[in-house]
């Protein structure tokens, strides 16, 4: 048997080290509670009854609101899944098959550990995508339904008040500007690069963290000091002498580089309000997050590479 | 000893740092091992030699001095072709079956397609585990575990196996078969260095001891050698008549420069006792 000599790094082999952790991590009965739980929430959106008002008022309010509240609470709820995966999940992997030395096993093979971490965050960021495009799937199928009952019942309303043609296409363009849009799309995108960053960030914090707890927590912090970071950088850099001494010149580009603008991320609310996203700002979108993540795995790996077990 | 060693550790020290001084783990220590031998580390736990097997291995670096395997630095990947390791008590991950297991770690190194469903099948048949491919590791015994250890261990055809504590936590029995597997191993010509502190198992495999005390290394060599009394010497005779022992006494008397230690019957050990009444209760069952 002719087992060749190990480049550096090996697709192949993190291929494995992926599919593996996705296998661990769909095995884990947390996973499947969670994804039931997503489901449940969405699920409970149907539950909410169509509004009526008075067309003169505002009947493109009344859609807008029912399909700006079903993607509201769906998008939102993906977000927090999909950040809780990508906090648990990579902070419970690396300490647990060091505690279970699994580990050993593993870096007893011919596996350089940049393989290893890779592996891992594949793996974490295939269960997230994976997770996310079954939520959108199903969040996108809701709101299909619910913008057709919408127009419907606001088409019958119209017929038996006797709306103009103008207020009935103003109707209809609200409610396919709030339904199932390439932007609402781009946005559940959005989430799953927020993710890939949050993710990268908790491995790096895993390799020198002395427990999964540690992990969780930091990683916790930094999403939301990333989440003000941009407006704190802002306010420091703008005020009269904060901009202007070198001390906090320095700390505001510090903190900056420290902490990803997680808020750059927040394009959902844009989705979430019926309007566009342009491609040019979800292509810049995904540059910083591969940036970041790219940047995240180097160090991780410089850290994990010295690491003795 | 052949040209090419399995092993060749060289004035390893290893230090670890603590909140005082730093620990010396490991102090000098240096072995060769040949290819095809049965190699056994022996000491106290806290001794040093799961450092000295991790050093071999990479996952500690030495502070200083050199290890390496088949003549490469074993801080290098590739040295790891070579090598199957099973560390001690090893859990492995619960929520694969012994298959997948074994399929993991062959894809790890390398192994693919047909050669790996054979090699996963010759592995469970090795280890004995056939009955169990199916069941999640989750529901293994602690010597099925070691078991299937072994087989991820040996997955890529070693040359090198390294085994630290192979029977700890395991019923004689389990114990036995892990025995056995090291045997077996040896007749196909693998080199094993296995890290224990159960004496007797070490005695009855190793083809060369070292003894290994805080840190350094204090007695090395060929297992024969160092256990034997060189002033002694063992007849252990079968149905001897009484007079005949009366006779050997009575000559031993007579030779001024000898003296007879001990007569008596040997007694089997209490591992034979055990396996021989386990293997009698399983054939009157099966009966």
């Amino acid at each position: 048997m002719s087992i060749k000599r190990p480049p550096l790094f090996s697709p192949s082999r993190t291929v494995v080290i992926a599919s593996h952790t996705f296998t661990q991590l769909v095995r884990m009965k947390v996973f499947y509670f969670l994804a039931f739980f997503a489901v449940v929430i969405i699920a409970s959106n149907f539950l909410i009854l169509p509004q009526f008002a008075p067309p003169e008022t505002g009947a493109t309010a009344v859609t807008e609101n029912q399909l700006r509240m079903l993607k509201s609470a769906a998008m939102g709820t993906m977000k927090l899944f999909s950040i809780i995966f990508a906090i648990v999940s990579t902070a419970l992997l690396l300490p647990k098959d060091v505690e279970d030395r699994t580990l050993y096993t593993i870096l007893a093979k011919p596996v350089p550990r940049l393989d290893y971490l890779l592996g891992k965050l594949l793996g974490v960021l295939a269960l997230i995508f994976v997770s996310l495009a079954l939520m959108d799937l199903l969040m996108s199928g809701m709101l299909a339904v619910r913008a057709n009952m919408v127009l419907a019942s606001q088409m019958q309303l119209a017929d038996q008040l006797g709306w103009s043609d103008s207020v009935r296409e103003s109707i209809r363009s609200s409610v396919a500007m709030h339904g199932v849009t390439g932007s609402l799309q781009a946005g559940v995108f959005a989430i799953f690069l927020q993710s890939a960053v949050v993710a990268s960030m908790a491995l790096f914090i895993s390799t020198f963290a002395t427990s999964t707890l540690f992990t969780t927590i930091t990683a916790t912090l930094v999403y939301f000091i990333g989440n003000f970071q941009a407006e704190a950088r802002d306010y420091w850099l703008a005020s009269p002498d904060g901009g202007q001494t070198a001390l906090a010149h320095f700390g505001a580009l510090a903190m900056a580089l420290v902490f990803p603008d997680f808020g750059l991320f927040n394009v959902i609310d844009t989705a979430i309000e019926g309007l566009v996203i342009p491609f040019s700002a979800i292509a810049s979108l995904t540059g910083i997050a591969v940036l970041y993540t790219a940047i995240y795995t180097v160090f991780s790996w410089f850290v994990f590479s010295n690491k003795e077990f | 000893m052949p040209a090419e060693s399995a092993v060749k550790i060289e004035n390893l020290v290893k230090d670890f740092k603590t909140s005082r001084e730093p620990l010396r783990a490991v102090d000098g220590v240096s072995l060769e091992i040949a290819a095809g031998e049965v190699y056994g580390l022996i000491g106290p736990n806290g001794s040093g030699k799961s450092t000295t097997m991790k050093a071999l291995l990479g996952l500690v670096a030495p502070t200083s001095g050199s290890c390496s395997i088949f003549g490469r630095d074993s801080m290098k990947v590739d040295s790891r072709n070579d090598v199957g390791f099973l560390p001690e008590n090893p859990y492995f991950y619960k929520h694969l079956t012994g298959a997948e297991t074994i399929r993991f770690y062959g894809r790890l190194c390398g192994l693919r397609g047909k050669a790996l469903v054979q090699r996963i099948e010759e592995l469970l048949v090795l280890v004995g585990l056939e009955d169990a491919r199916d069941r999640r590791l989750g529901g293994y015994s602690k010597g099925m575990l070691q078991r299937i250890g072994l087989a991820q261990a040996l997955v890529q055809e070693p040359r090198l196996v390294i085994l630290d504590e192979p029977t700890a936590g395991v019923d004689p029995l389990g114990s036995r078969q892990i025995r056995d597997l090291i045997f077996s191993l040896r007749a196909r010509g693998i080199t094993v260095f296995l890290c224990s502190h159960l004496l007797e198992q070490v005695q009855e495999v190793c083809d060369r001891v070292g003894i290994i005390f805080r840190g350094k290394m204090v007695k090395e060599g060929p297992l024969e050698e160092l256990i034997s009394i060189e002033n002694q010497t063992e007849i252990i005779l079968e149905n001897a008549p009484p007079e005949l022992i009366a006779r050997l006494s009575a000559m031993i008397a007579a030779e001024p420069a000898a003296t007879l230690v001990k007569t008596g019957r040997p007694r089997t050990t209490l591992e034979r006792l055990f396996l021989r009444e386990a293997a009698h209760q399983r054939d009157s069952e099966t009966r």
